[in-house]
């Protein structure tokens, strides 16, 4: 329960994931929806607004529009809509490789993918309806366009990385003339700082971990049938994650005869080599309780991504005990590794390539390694403590 | 005077393949069978895909190479085709290029009037069924009268791939017909390349490719120079592929930083390739895929010992054959060459599992680990090595790996990602990086080269700064005009 007390919860709060439901990968929405549900268990009047696609590639409408009660709380979708415009490959590309672009062209990237022109008018409707309106990652079109719209009403769950699209000028309102803004951890508020010279109200509440009553990791090996000892990755299996490059120095590895095999769920495809046949075992996706079995099971868990706001991935690996080798890109990442002591960094093949020789070799050694990373994710982020920091940021920054 | 005899007409048979002088392995296999085949009393031709020694040459390649084969085809009674993709395919990874060759291959493969195909190398996955290539690739391999190959997994995965009669696959041996191209004797050939007598040496030849995994035996020899043993790579660059360039550019500074290992890059005729094995101990061969290998052959009529990685079909390649030593990795590989060396007191890699640090701040000390045995191991991806032999202090390794570890953090510049959740727009992805490709890849080939480059600048300016307080410890005041200028 809260330890802040008195709050003043009146006036409905709505939380936009552009994603919602089963089946759905995509950490921010994810820690998104379970907030609006522990809000509303603490009292708040909390509604969803999102749209009916569960896929961020197509942004197919998978799900009808309209209301519904998911999961406890009332639930509104509007269509996505994604059209086949033949500048977004091009405009995508020159974003994602930091190319300079005008104001227009910045205007025209994020409005060349997935609009919810519905969601947009049902919010200049019926904005004066809403408290608060909490967006997240920022990188997607709602975020932007809404917070726009309603800015001293939008709250920001920023999922900012340091990559070429937060740098953008059309990013610069989003960071800085709203209400307000949520950071994860240290390294993304001085991103934020270094990224917008005046930053919008702003507090680096943590993200919340759900912390699972058991493990069964033996069971979840046979039940799907894998090997004893193996290294896991989790998440999308796409180029932006870093899977492509992290597969082939796990190929190279393996070719040097290091004894694991790789385990993975998630989106994306996985296209291992034909040299690592029978050493990549991919579950596609997995229930919640069969997650946190594999990361239990898991020797090592791989985070490969340099773009991370927070790692969800990490601390779930840590509460079930499990190391952590990360790409040293992340600042994030790197920062939750020094700090718990329980994960390694790599900064090249050839390193990667000798921690998973270190969690090979001396597998006791590496679990020894991993001790401190429960007590560090228990200790920083659990739901009532991050909770506590939203309900503050929220009773500051908006009012009933 | 017989006449009868005389006067019967030989068979005439048309060898297509490649042949020396061009040199190739695929070259050499079909030299010595057709050396067999004359000896036999068989009116033997060849038509090979450019100007060589052969009677004929023509550029195979396309539709248009495949009509101009049909021609020449109907003269001979018995055709022999030395088949790899490369040969016939514009572009084998195209599925389109594939239907519209294959197709075309159709009309000479239907108009000869015997025909045997030697399969060097194919991909099980051209004959994919449910694809319209794969079909008409599938009524490509029903036309020969018989297809040959070495090895028994070959024969069964050709068969399932290509719908093909099992009958009319047949094994035959690599070797069969392999004659020797030098009469030296071990003296005489390291002699000639100036090796001593008594050096022990592990010879590595072939295309300097990926595929042949010599970077592998590089990075398994590091440490073993001792009592005289060297590794030396030989062979030459296939093609001028960017990336086959690069490679070997990469070989070479991988071979910089390994003691002992020398890579001879250059033309290497038959008679030179024979006179490498004559004076090889051991001949390795970590390739990383191949259906069968020539080099292994003629280790064997030299009766030399080889060191090859279980890949394709290999070890049944080897089954008659006396001291072939299969490997599964890499670190078995370094076993397996430590075990052939005369003397084997080789300092042993250490093993996390016996360095394990007590007390202190275990991630740090292990994350220091990291580093410097990263640092330390040689590798095709990370040339910078401070120095064979470990000696660089942890603190050194520590300090140049935080300088250069932002640039070493970034990823390899690679082609834009075609991935895509809608399958016509992966179509559509797929169709611009084709197009683009000749624009694009120099540049992504350049700016990770120019990320190397940094890297080692980089490293070596923190090692020369960090060598220098000690050096003016030990040595006195320097001008400082002298220092910047030595």
């Amino acid at each position: 329960m809260s330890s802040i007390e008195p709050i003043d919860r009146r006036g409905r709060i709505a939380v936009v994931p552009a994603r919602y439901g089963e089946g759905m990968v995509g950490g921010a929405e994810i820690v998104l929806a379970e907030m609006g549900r522990r809000l509303a268990a603490r009292g708040w009047d909390v509604e969803v607004l999102t749209t009916c696609a569960l896929d961020h590639f197509g942004w197919e409408n998978v799900l009808p529009a309209g209301e519904s009660v998911e999961g406890g709380l009332k639930v509104r979708r509007f269509p996505a809509v994604f059209e086949d415009d033949p500048e977004r490959g091009w405009l995508d590309h020159a974003v994602a490789t930091g190319q300079p672009l005008g104001l227009v062209q910045q205007q025209r990237w994020i409005n060349a993918g997935m609009r919810s022109p519905e969601m947009y008018h049902h919010l200049l409707d019926h904005g004066e309806d809403y408290r608060a309106l909490i967006y997240g990652p920022y990188v997607f079109w709602p975020a932007y366009a809404g917070s726009q719209l309603l800015p001293e009403k939008s709250v920001l769950w920023t999922c900012l990385h340091d990559e070429p699209a937060a740098y953008l000028d059309v990013f610069q309102p989003v960071l800085s003339g709203i209400a307000g803004l949520f950071f994860q951890t240290e390294p993304e508020h001085e991103l934020a700082h270094r990224v917008s010279p005046k930053l919008a109200p702003h507090d680096v509440v943590g993200c919340g971990v759900e912390v699972p009553e058991s493990y069964d990791p033996q069971g979840f090996r046979e039940r799907y049938d894998l090997p004893e000892r193996f290294v896991l990755y989790a998440g999308r299996r796409e180029g932006a994650k870093g899977w492509e490059e992290m597969l082939a120095a796990f190929g190279r590895a393996v070719e040097g005869g290091l004894p694991l095999s790789l385990v993975t769920f998630g989106s994306g495809d996985v296209n291992p080599p034909p040299s690592l046949e029978g050493r990549v075992f991919d579950l596609g996706f997995l229930p919640d309780a069969e997650r946190d079995n594999a990361f239990a099971a898991a020797e090592a868990y791989i985070q490969s991504s340099r773009f991370e706001a927070f790692s969800r991935t990490v601390m779930e690996a840590w509460l079930a005990g499990t190391p952590v080798i990360a790409n040293g890109g992340s600042d994030v990442v790197r920062w939750h590794c020094e700090r718990s002591g329980a994960g390694l960094v790599y900064d090249d093949e050839a390193e990667f390539v000798e921690c998973l020789r270190l969690v090979a070799e001396a597998p006791d050694m590496a679990r020894r390694l991993a001790k401190g990373g429960r007590d560090y994710v228990l200790e920083s982020y659990t739901w009532d403590r991050v909770l506590d920091g939203v309900e503050k940021g929220l009773s500051t920054w908006t009012t009933p | 005077m017989d006449d009868a005899v005389t006067a019967e007409r030989r068979e005439r048979v048309l060898m297509i393949s490649p042949y020396p002088p061009v040199r190739d392995g695929i070259a050499s296999y079909a030299l010595q069978t057709v050396r067999a085949l004359r000896r036999e009393g068989l009116d033997v031709e060849v038509l090979s895909p450019g100007p060589t020694a052969a009677h004929h040459h023509l550029d195979l390649r396309g539709p248009r190479g495949a009509l101009a084969l049909a021609k020449r085809i109907r003269d001979y009674d018995r055709v022999i085709v030395q088949f790899h993709p490369d040969f016939f395919y514009t572009d084998p990874g195209s599925a389109r290029a594939r239907l519209a060759e294959s197709t075309a291959l159709m009309v000479p493969f239907a108009l000869a009037r015997r025909l045997e195909v030697v399969i060097h190398e194919i991909d099980g996955r051209f004959g994919d069924p449910r694809r319209p290539d794969g079909q008409v690739a599938r009524r490509l391999w029903h036309l020969p009268e018989s297809i040959k190959v070495h090895t028994a997994s070959e024969r069964t995965s050709f068969i399932n791939d290509f719908g093909v009669d099992p009958a009319r696959v047949e094994l035959i041996a690599h070797g069969a017909d392999f004659r020797p191209h030098t009469s030296m004797d071990r003296a005489a050939a390291r002699a000639s390349l100036d090796i001593a007598p008594d050096a022990f040496v592990f010879l590595g030849i072939g295309f300097v490719q990926p595929s042949k995994g010599f970077d592998r035996a590089m990075e398994a020899f590091d440490g073993l120079a001792v009592a005289g043993a060297r590794l030396d790579v030989v062979g030459s660059v296939r093609t001028d592929d960017p990336d086959m360039v690069r490679h070997a550019a990469d070989l070479a500074d991988l071979a910089a930083s390994v003691d002992g290992a020398t890579l001879h890059l250059g033309y290497v005729s038959d008679e030179l390739f024979d006179r490498w094995i004559v004076a090889a101990d051991v001949v390795v061969l970590p390739y990383r895929n191949i259906w069968s290998s020539g080099v292994m052959e003629r280790a064997a009529l030299f009766g030399r010992p080889v060191i090859a990685t279980r890949v394709g079909g290999l070890a049944e390649q080897a089954a008659g054959q006396t001291d072939v030593r299969f490997v599964d990795d890499d670190d078995e590989l370094r076993r397996a060459m430590i075990e052939r060396l005369p003397l084997a007191d080789v300092p042993a890699t250490p093993s996390w599992a016996e360095e394990l640090p007590e007390g202190g701040d275990l991630r740090a000390e292990l994350q220091d680990r990291v580093r410097l045995r990263a640092s330390s191991r040689p590798s095709l991806s990370r040339s910078t090595r401070p120095g064979a032999g470990g000696t660089t202090p942890a603190a050194t390794v520590a300090e140049v790996g935080l300088r250069s570890a932002p640039l070493r953090r970034l990823p390899r510049v690679g082609p834009p990602d075609t991935n895509h959740g809608r399958r016509s727009v992966r179509l559509v992805k797929k169709l611009l990086r084709k197009a683009t490709a000749f624009q694009v890849d120099p540049i992504l080939a350049r700016l990770n080269e120019l990320q190397d480059a940094t890297i080692k600048a980089l490293e070596a300016e923190a090692r020369a700064t960090q060598a220098r307080p000690a050096a003016s410890g030990t040595e006195g005041a320097e001008p400082a005009a002298t220092r910047s200028a030595g």
